[in-house]
């Protein structure tokens, strides 16, 4: 359908006079072909205000203060470049297509642009709103330019009818599309993309049908063919465009990235560093990995005599103080409780990540159960001579009860005569009333304790509490504890273990409350302690 | 902001115009939410509004026994757990629904079991002491401490974080005073803080307190027994206390215990609320509310409980040394029963007696009035991964989550004692009291609204602070108490009416026993109520 347009609107911007080509067939295609150019440019256009606004809000959370601001800025936005469109006076069409592209490139590139801007840039929210206040300009320009050039189609209310009521049909489209088809079947990444093409098929559409209305045509065109062939090689490989969105999130590259129900796993590798990321938090470097795991299960294992049979660990699907553990020619069954299977899954049947544990998860003595920690030990009428308590830091609610005086009271139920103890409490350093107060919590129930620390430093200064049923010396480890270390350690020297048991004042105990289910106050220790120290 | 800004949602229609733009729209899309909803049984209670019409004057088949409880609420049920635990084995319990517990009963969904009702029960008081004695038999008491006072197991004290607030577009912790009191109001706060004091530590010349649990047990003192013939809304009047925070968390007070504004409530149950019980104290529950206490309470019973049997006339013993008949029509197998009593314990409240009891004229129940309640259980999705939740179900929720900007009490979390690391799909129990319009208008609106409109208005006034909350709900199930709570209005507590002096004499043989003989309706006085009672038929 080769259009011969009599007006030459295009080419010398002269209005033509009004009414004067309505009827004409040529003139019936090039109107019919921008109107439904309208519909498109609506649609993608509030396609991009929400993707804006749901990247904000999954960025940023507060979905209700994201979508409002980005909203408000965006239809600011429109506002100004709808101004801004008196100030095209010649070229209308050219503009129009020029600014497609624009719009296309710059609406298309939304996800992308947003997902590096959080993971790199600290003035995330200065992006955010530069990025949808461009967005907004340009597609606010758009549709008055389309009216004027529009203007000599139709009769005026015949165009103000048709133009707007497609642009709100385009939003309706839009605003169903998104959330029941775009997010949940094509994701953020690629609904992103393709609307960006949208954009530009409109763009190169325009080029080719109306080619003589362009000044410039061949390099508008080649600009739309451009971008178009940009966008559609981003749509292509938008999956790992996000695989590498997440993997800025990390400063490492990411080998490994999963979901469970319960977190998400992310384990990244740099050169022989291998890492692991629960929920954006950093479980373990495989550089230091050992001085953690040797602290928390040794003095443990030796600090008695009697050899340890049979072994509990909760949490720590990692496998790195079952490895710890199976050290031990005594041990005769490990139980390993861990609500997460893709924890276990991955470093037990994943080649390359269980050799980091030494392939302790494949262990025969090892007993794997996927069961909430608390609810689990509810249930249990076992004992055993030994538990390894290696929650996640008591950083919610969630996970405070984990740490609570019901805990520890059930967990004394778990334990035969003359069983060890060790716990994980974080850092005494950086959350020292957290520290203090699971110490004051295990006392609480009952349990003697012996407070330690080791350094860590991935982390920094790490805490640990022995405790058990009757009073520990810490002198056991000056003597014949030491002795009983197993060979190949590379933290635990014999003659370093008395001094993890000593705390410099900045460490020292502090009075703090017990951490009860009804109060919780670890929960508010931690977070106040880390409020303080950041996380590095 | 009165009940007719509600009504729109309730009744359905845009008939009233709205007078609050927070609120959200009304025309909320229940698309892909199911529900229903659920008793008690109006048609079988309204059956007796008629006179029992159709139904046998002497029932052919007659059982004998030396006790008949009727009604198998807190009040029944304790009043059969005395008399089993003190041996008399020569009693059943009555009960029109199908399954006992009245205000405390409790469902369950896939998710969790859920509260239908009362939800919790505050660490009694040592004058509380029937409530001490089940709770020790429960296995609740783990200990005592120095002062030989019971310690109770912290599983099932409400965990941390107990309370929250949505005010101003966002959550804050704590439902309190304290917590809604701008600095402008410390004065206001202070003078309330030092009356609660002085009326807290008040003792008589017998050493009673100003207001204790059991209400029974509270000081006769003529200045503060004349509290009761204000309102709360007076009282504070004449103290010129007039922040809006603090009248707010008093009205919210006084709708969450009694279903009643501050304008209705007399001071002197507003005063006890604040009064009666320790300072600080924790509160007890579980994901079915008080529907483990019911629950104890049923199991000690045993199978002396029919249930879905109305009982449809009684009639007192008389002079003669005739016994109390009571006929009953059991709706399942629509036999009908006549017993024949020593003691009936009447459990039933008493706005139900001049339909029941022959000779019970209405004046003697005309002041009892009743609040209507809409309570929503709602069934959130947990599919999403708890890393990403921002919400309601997300780790830091509270128990008992309150909206300043609604005439709801906000919602409570099923699962919050749950002992699970993540937090997952729960069931949210949402109450609305009816409390701005009178009582009969209110119960004729809940009945004649549609699951819909309910559910509606449910989810739109909950969207203020969950506006994703609508995506998330899977089932809506509602229960509408046409009389959930006896109102205490002012006059009514120290009136005559709830004396009721000389009733039992006019009635021989008809132990009364129900928390509206106290004018307050709580688990204490329920379980009180019934206590005496099986203690006189013990005693006699």
């Amino acid at each position: 359908m080769e259009a011969n347009p009599t007006d030459p609107v295009g080419r010398s911007g002269t209005p033509s006079p009004a009414g004067g080509q309505v009827a004409t067939p040529e003139n019936g295609v090039f109107a019919r072909a921008l109107l439904i150019s309208v519909f498109v440019i609506a649609t993608c256009g509030l396609i991009y205000e929400l993707l804006a606004g749901t990247i904000a809000s999954y960025l940023l959370g507060d979905s209700v203060t994201q979508f409002s601001t980005i909203i408000g800025v965006y239809l600011f936005a429109m506002g100004v470049g709808s101004w801004l469109s008196r100030f095209v006076l010649r070229e209308l069409v050219t503009m129009f297509v020029r600014i497609e592209i624009l719009v296309g490139l710059v609406g298309g590139l939304t996800s992308p642009v947003l997902f590096l801007a959080f993971a790199e840039v600290s003035a995330f929210r200065v992006i955010l709103y530069g990025w949808v206040t461009l967005t907004g300009i340009l597609v606010g320009l758009e549709i008055p330019l389309l009216m004027r050039i529009l203007e000599h189609e139709l009769p005026f209310a015949d165009l103000v009818s048709r133009v707007l009521s497609l642009d709100y049909l385009g939003a309706l489209a839009a605003s169903l599309l998104f959330p029941l088809w775009l997010v949940p079947r094509l994701g953020l990444m690629r609904s992103s993309f393709l609307f960006g093409v949208l954009n530009l098929l409109v763009a190169v559409a325009t080029c080719h049908l109306f080619a003589d209305r362009l000044a410039a045509r061949r390099r508008v065109t080649a600009q739309a063919w451009g971008a178009l062939v940009l966008l559609l090689l981003g749509l292509m490989s938008s999956e790992r465009l996000m695989s590498f969105a997440e993997q800025r999130l990390y400063d490492q590259p990411v080998i490994y990235a999963d979901s469970s129900p319960y977190q998400r796993l992310v384990i990244t590798r740099k050169l022989d560093e291998v890492r692991l990321f629960l929920d954006g938090n950093l479980q373990f470097s495989s550089r230091d990995e050992y001085r953690y795991h040797e602290a928390l299960v040794h003095p443990a294992m030796t600090y008695f005599e009697q050899p340890r049979t049979n072994v509990l660990v909760l949490g720590g699907g990692d496998g790195f103080a079952v490895r710890e553990i199976l050290r031990y020619p005594s041990v005769e069954r490990v139980v390993l409780v861990d609500l997460d299977p893709l924890m276990v899954k991955v470093f037990r049947d994943h080649d390359e990540l269980s050799g980091l544990n030494g392939f302790a998860l494949r262990d025969p003595r090892v007993e794997v159960v996927h069961q909430d920690a608390f609810i689990w030990l509810d249930r249990l009428d076992e004992q055993f001579d030994l538990v390894i308590v290696d929650f996640p830091d008591p950083r919610n609610f969630s996970l405070g009860k984990l740490y609570s005086t019901t805990f520890y009271q059930r967990l004394t139920a778990a334990l035969r005569p003359g069983a060890v103890v060790a716990v994980q409490s974080t850092s005494p350093l950086h959350t020292r009333e957290a520290f203090w107060c699971v110490n004051k919590t295990l006392k609480t129930v009952g349990f003697h304790t012996l407070p330690y620390h080791a350094t860590v430093p991935s982390f920094g200064k790490w805490g640990f509490i022995l405790a058990a049923a009757q009073p520990l010396d810490v002198a056991v480890f000056q003597a014949e504890a030491a002795g009983r270390l197993p060979q190949g350690l590379k933290y635990l020297a014999p003659g370093l273990l008395p001094g993890l048991f000593l705390f410099p004042p900045d460490m020292g105990p502090v009075d703090v409350d017990e951490n009860r289910l009804n109060n919780q106050a670890v929960v508010e220790y931690h977070e106040r302690g880390w409020k303080a120290t950041p996380p590095t | 902001m009165t009940w007719m800004s509600l009504a729109p949602w309730v009744m359905g229609a845009g008939a009233c115009g709205r007078s609050r733009s927070e609120l959200p729209d009304h025309s909320v899309s229940l698309e892909g939410i199911e529900g229903e909803i659920v008793g008690p049984s109006m048609e079988a209670g309204h059956l007796l509004r008629s006179g029992g019409a159709g139904l046998p004057a002497s029932p052919p088949e007659v059982q004998e026994l030396d006790t008949l409880i009727v009604g198998g609420g807190i009040a029944g049920l304790t009043a059969g757990w005395r008399l089993n635990g003190e041996g008399h084995g020569d009693f059943k319990l009555l009960e029109l629904e199908n399954e006992v517990g009245g205000k405390s009963r409790s469902g369950r969904s896939s998710i969790s079991p859920y509260p239908w009702g009362a939800h919790y029960l505050p660490v009694p008081s040592r004058e509380s002491a029937i409530v001490r004695k089940i709770l020790e038999e429960m296995g609740l008491v783990i200990g005592r401490d120095a002062d030989g006072e019971p310690i109770y197991d912290p599983r099932h004290l409400c965990h941390a974080p107990q309370e929250r607030l949505f005010v101003g577009n966002r959550w804050q912790p704590g439902v309190s005073l304290r917590s809604v009191a701008e600095p402008e109001d410390a004065a206001e706060l202070a003078a309330f803080e030092s009356r609660l004091r002085e009326l807290r530590d008040f003792r008589d010349e017998q050493g009673r307190r100003a207001f204790a649990l059991p209400m029974e047990l509270s000081s006769r003192d003529p200045g503060l027994l004349a509290l009761d013939r204000i309102s709360m809304a007076e009282y504070l009047d004449a103290e010129g206390w007039t922040s809006p925070r603090i009248r707010w968390y008093l009205d919210y007070c006084c709708r969450d215990d009694y279903g009643c504004s501050l304008d209705e409530t007399s001071a002197w149950a507003g005063w006890h609320y604040f009064c009666a019980r320790p300072e600080d104290s924790e509160v007890l529950t579980w994901p079915e509310g008080n529907g483990r206490l019911v629950d104890f309470l049923r199991r000690a019973l045993g199978n002396r409980i029919e249930t879905s049997t109305l009982v449809y006339r009684v009639r007192s013993a008389g002079d003669g040394g005739e016994r109390v008949s009571v006929d009953t029509l059991n709706l399942k197998t629509q036999v009908t029963t006549r017993f024949r009593c020593r003691r009936l314990i009447y459990a039933l409240p008493r706005f139900t007696a001049p339909y029941v009891i022959e000779g019970f004229d209405r004046s003697l129940s005309r002041s009892f009035t009743y609040a209507p309640w809409l309570v929503a259980n709602l069934t959130v999705d947990g599919r999403r991964r708890p890393s990403q939740n921002q919400g309601y179900f997300s780790s830091q929720t509270a128990w008992d989550n309150v909206l300043y900007d609604s005439r709801s009490l906000g919602y409570v979390v099923a699962t919050h004692q749950n002992l699970s690391a993540y937090p997952g799909a729960t069931v949210l129990t949402y109450y609305l009291p009816f409390v701005d319009l009178d009582p009969v208008s209110a119960r004729t609106r809940l009945q004649q609204a549609s699951w819909s409109e309910l559910a509606a208005s449910v989810l739109g006034d909950l969207a203020q602070a969950h506006p994703d909350l609508v995506k998330r709900v899977d089932r809506i199930d509602l229960m509408r108490w046409g009389h959930a709570m006896i109102r205490p209005v002012p006059g009514f507590i120290w009136g005559s009416d709830r004396r009721h002096d000389g009733l039992e004499e006019k009635f021989p043989g008809i132990l009364f026993a129900h928390s509206d003989m106290s004018g307050l309706s709580l688990f204490e006085e329920a379980s009180y109520r019934g206590a005496v009672a099986a203690d006189r038929v013990l005693s006699c």
